[in-house]
């Protein structure tokens, strides 16, 4: 889809058009393609991030529903198991890189200078450089599966051997293009670090800050600090794979539980980099459409560093069943369990800030508060999986695929679209239309129920994760997954839709778009300008 | 640096009074809560360790 | 906006009242050890802590909801702070998870003392079928997936245990402490019997334990769980728990099967009986990669249906079969499979699906062969 974008005003020009006549020429604004290709603006990088990670949600959704379609009954009817194994590998890969990082980078990109009064990120040309690297890694990604053997069929957590001795030969390319990815997600987080430590607007200290910012700091330093263990990882299996080093070959010496130790060591607080940023945007929406303050700011605050400190130190938990000692296997239940506490602090803070407020459901509440009752559903499931001796039956079922579905589709996914209404009137000047996004919201929130509540049950019933065919017990549920999964599927294309037409019209917003809003994007019209807070704001604190 | 320690429990737990929070930061120097923070993170890492290994015997 | 409220509430009755329908078939089972048992509990008690947490929180959730919409004139407050309930709702979350953390580390505890086995089975992990051993009973057979691939692709019904029925099932006898020893011969599986609560992971290089005490005699079927490439979904698990004394028979028999097939090693087969047995052996190891007629799937399982290099040369053929491909998925058998079995199914390979070699590989030949490797 074409986006349509605020006319680029050409700002810049007129200190340079004085400068000289042909010195303007020089400095005119390319237009077209390259516009987009050499863009140092955050919020046209903001803008093909979201558009990027639109496309991937798409594709990766495909994936997922040729999985689906595969086991709407039982029997192998559409496709083979090694097909169905690259379906569900791709699945994961593409919706975690591809799909939910970018899309958070994206809100990032557009929302973080905006809130904090800056007039663009840090670091704009490394920001232009860090987007450009992801359709270059996933093309890459994607061409796998034309290749003889096929793409990647481990699993998105491709395990050692498997991944290693026993992968298609395509899996160099698939490392290659995870590096590419992780320099990006490193490259831009820097930058967010960079802009939001130098450059908020003069007055706003950080404990000022809105939770977005806070919420995308803490995440970017999740970031720095476990993209190269992933990296490392991966450029271990490239030796085992190119260059006869013996790392996660048991035959030589190596050890693949070792594999497993340092992919979850990113993987762990890879998950808290998924859901951080949502939490930032729910608080930044639920104040609003409750039109009362966030009940405790601060501890919104302890509760995301805590969570993020204690997400270095619950990896393990994603293998119970390998076989630690008793002593690791105790370690980590605890500091599991523990994790429960912040994120409970949240759930309870939300719903305080709701308590006593004047409520309305403009589409943006409807998402977040969605997001609060199936978040909370996910997490009650994470803390039944953290309980070791019932994880060894819950572990590798679609137990922890419900799980960690309900985090990640109505908890990541909900917030980024619950962001992505919030903030379109900033971005397009236009209020997205308030009945197709109802239509979108109940469709996806019955879809998501339908598609992932009955996965609970199967894992329950023994159905292991990643079999493309099953005994005949699990028929019904996996039935029921199909149809929503079709249904959520569909229910998105209705997403698009607003998209598109709020972009091209629609009723016009005023600069603060939305009564209750209170951060300092507000303060700019809508739609934004392409350069705005050039002259740093004044910044007004909340009186206590 | 009974204060340093008290802010720093009251961070882990995640709840402090608005007005000791106010007081901590006029100090201006966060040297001290850095120190005591990473140090009761090393002891609370050590203690769930020790606990454990205590009880898996 | 009435509507969204109405339909919201009517979600979460639905949510609600989902998991109350805990009948059998919905529900982790309750298992036929005493492990699974305990760990069936702690799995309810956490369940039913949840559910009660969960409506206490919706509950305040959707009475603000209702009760402070703009819509019936509600006015917001002005208050953003409390510390008296942010301890509360700290502090006593975190002594329910300490209450959950008492019982759950009785139970660990429990699964992880191994001592005082009666006996062992070494459980191994191969794509895609597990080998189980009897250590010091010489007994070890390879259990695969015996439902039929015309079932899998639809042109026959299937029957009630479809892709968890096996051709040799695991025996065990009930009321003994059983130790398992689980490895892996190529990639990571996991062993899982939900009514015993055991799984495992079998690790390639590593050897983990776990051990069951059945309760009642039966069928017990579980899955592989950890992702092993492209069959991973049709390595079922088939356990069959006997009392003690039927066990015992059932284990002599074996053994003295074990010894008749020891002695065939020396005697001349003849290529029909070679045949015939090495049909069964392609049919339980060979065709889940290179297919019931031979004709495999590239680019990862090469045809063996007129493959030239296969007909023309029976040493590599059989050094093949032996010691496997490094860096493919062809595995070695030697350990795997007895000399009997190696020689037939290198035999009915040879003169299978229009290969006609006429070549009979002789046992005998085949212990030779491993005696000088």
């Amino acid at each position: 889809m074409a986006p349509k974008l605020p006319p680029h005003h050409p700002v810049e020009q007129s200190t340079s058009a004085t400068a000289g006549g042909q010195a303007s020429a020089h400095h005119a604004p390319p237009r077209g393609i390259l516009r987009w290709l050499l863009t140092t603006n955050h919020k046209e990088i903001g803008s093909l991030y979201l558009i990027f990670s639109l496309i991937m949600f798409f594709i990766g959704g495909i994936f997922a529903l040729v999985v689906r379609a595969e086991l709407f009954q039982p029997g192998l009817q559409l496709v083979n198991p090694e097909f169905f194994n690259q379906m569900t590998t791709m699945h994961g890969l593409i919706m975690v890189f591809a799909a939910v990082m970018p899309a958070f980078t994206g809100l990032a990109n557009w929302m973080i200078p905006l809130q904090i009064g800056a007039p663009d990120m840090a670091l704009p040309r490394l920001n232009n450089f860090s987007f450009w690297l992801l359709p270059v890694a996933f093309l890459l990604l994607l061409s796998t599966l034309l290749m003889p053997g096929g793409g990647p069929n481990f699993g998105w957590t491709f395990y050692a051997p498997l991944s290693t001795t026993y992968a298609p030969p395509s899996t160099t390319f698939f490392i290659l293009s995870l590096h590419i990815a992780g320099i990006s997600s490193i490259l831009g987080a820097i930058n967010i670090v960079a802009t939001i430590i130098n450059m908020r607007a003069p007055g706003m200290r950080m404990m000022d800050m809105p939770l977005f910012v806070w919420t995308w700091l803490i995440t970017a330093f999740l970031l720095i600090a476990v993209m190269p263990v992933l990296a490392g990882v991966i450029t271990m299996m490239l030796m085992d794979i190119n260059f006869g080093t013996h790392f996660f070959n048991a035959a030589g010496g190596g050890d693949p539980v070792l594999f497993q130790h340092l992919f979850w060591f990113f993987g762990h607080p890879e998950v808290y980099i998924m859901i951080l940023p949502a939490f930032g945007i729910v608080s930044a929406i639920i104040p609003t459409f409750a039109r009362k303050r966030l009940f405790g700011y601060a501890s919104m605050v302890y509760a995301t560093a805590s969570i993020a400190i204690l997400s270095f130190l619950v990896w393990a938990h994603h293998m119970f069943v390998v076989g630690l000692p008793l002593a690791a296997e105790l370690f980590f239940m605890y500091t599991t369990m523990i994790i429960a506490v912040p994120t409970g602090v949240k759930v309870f803070n939300w719903i305080t800030t709701l308590f006593r407020g004047s409520i309305t459901f403009e589409p943006p509440m409807l998402f977040a508060l969605a997001f609060v009752v199936l978040f909370t559903i996910g997490g009650f499931s994470g803390l039944m999986l953290a309980i070791a001796p019932a994880d060894f039956q819950y572990h590798d079922t679609y137990f922890v695929v419900a799980h960690f579905h309900y985090v990640l589709v109505p908890g990541a996914v909900f917030a980024i679209m619950a962001g992505v209404y919030y903030w379109l009137p900033k971005w397009t000047g236009h209020y997205p239309n308030v009945k197709l996004a109802q239509w979108h919201f109940w469709l996806s929130v019955i879809g998501v129920n339908l598609t992932f509540f009955p996965m609970h049950f199967a894992g329950l019933a023994g159905m292991p994760r990643r079999i493309p065919d099953y005994a005949l017990q699990f028929a019904d549920f996996n039935l029921v997954s199909s149809l929503g999964a079709f249904m959520f599927g569909a229910s998105q294309l209705v997403f698009v839709a607003v998209v598109i037409l709020c972009v091209r019209g629609g009723e016009k917003a005023p600069a603060k778009a939305w009564e209750g809003a209170e951060d300092l994007e507000w303060s700019v019209p809508s739609p934004a300008p392409l350069h705005t807070f050039e002259t740093p704001p004044t910044f007004q604190r909340h009186e206590h | 640096m009974w204060g340093v320690i008290k802010s720093v429990l009251a961070a882990f737990f995640g709840v402090q009074k608005e007005q000791q929070r106010r007081e901590d930061f006029k100090q201006g120097r966060p040297m001290a809560f850095i120190v005591v923070g990473l140090v009761m993170g090393l002891i609370f890492v050590v203690g769930v360790a020790a606990l454990a290994i205590s009880v898996a015997r | 906006m009435r509507t969204p409220f109405v339909w919201m509430v009517g979600c979460l009755i639905g949510l609600g009242s989902m998991p109350a329908a805990v009948a059998s078939g919905w529900n982790m089972p309750v298992g036929v050890t005493d492990l699974s048992r305990e760990i069936h509990s702690l799995h309810m008690i956490i369940f039913w802590i949840c559910v009660i947490i969960g409506v206490v929180v919706f509950g305040v959730m959707f009475y603000s909801l209702f009760k402070f919409r703009r819509s019936r004139g509600a006015e917001a407050a002005n208050f953003h702070e409390n510390t008296t309930v942010e301890v509360l709702w700290t502090a006593i979350p975190l002594l329910i998870l300490v209450g959950m953390a008492v019982p759950a580390t009785a139970t660990l505890k429990k699964m992880y003392d191994a001592s005082d086995a009666e006996l062992d089975v070494m459980i191994i992990g191969q794509q895609w079928r597990w080998r189980y051993e009897y250590l010091g009973e010489e007994v070890a057979f390879n259990s695969s997936m015996s439902t039929p691939r015309a079932q899998i692709r639809g042109e026959e019904s299937r029957d009630e245990h479809y892709l968890l029925e096996v051709d040799n099932p695991l025996v065990l006898p009930i009321n003994r402490k059983v130790r398992f020893l689980m490895t892996s011969d190529d990639v990571i599986h996991s062993w899982w019997v939900p009514d015993f609560a055991v799984k495992q992971d079998t690790i390639p290089g590593f050897v983990n334990e776990n051990w069951v005490r059945i309760n009642e005699p039966g069928i017990y079927r579980g899955q592989c769980a950890e992702l092993c490439g492209m069959d991973h979904g049709f390595m079922p698990i088939v356990v069959h728990a006997m009392e003690e004394e039927d066990f015992e028979v059932w284990l002599a028999e074996r053994r003295e099967e074990a010894e008749q097939e020891a002695m065939g090693v020396d005697r001349e087969w003849a290529l029909d009986e070679l045949m015939e047995r090495g049909e069964t052996v392609y049919a339980s190891i060979c065709a889940s990669c290179h297919q019931a007629e031979g004709q495999g799937a590239a680019p990862a399982f090469p045809a063996l249906a007129g493959n030239q290099r296969l007909i023309d040369d029976a040493d590599w053929h059989l050094n093949t079969i032996l010691n496997g491909v490094s860096g493919t998925a062809m595995p070695a058998f030697r350990s795997t499979l007895n000399p009997v079995e190696l020689a037939a199914v290198t035999t009915w390979t040879r003169n299978a699906w229009g290969n006609d070699t006429g070549d009979a590989i002789q046992p005998a030949a085949v212990v030779e062969k491993l005696a000088n490797q």
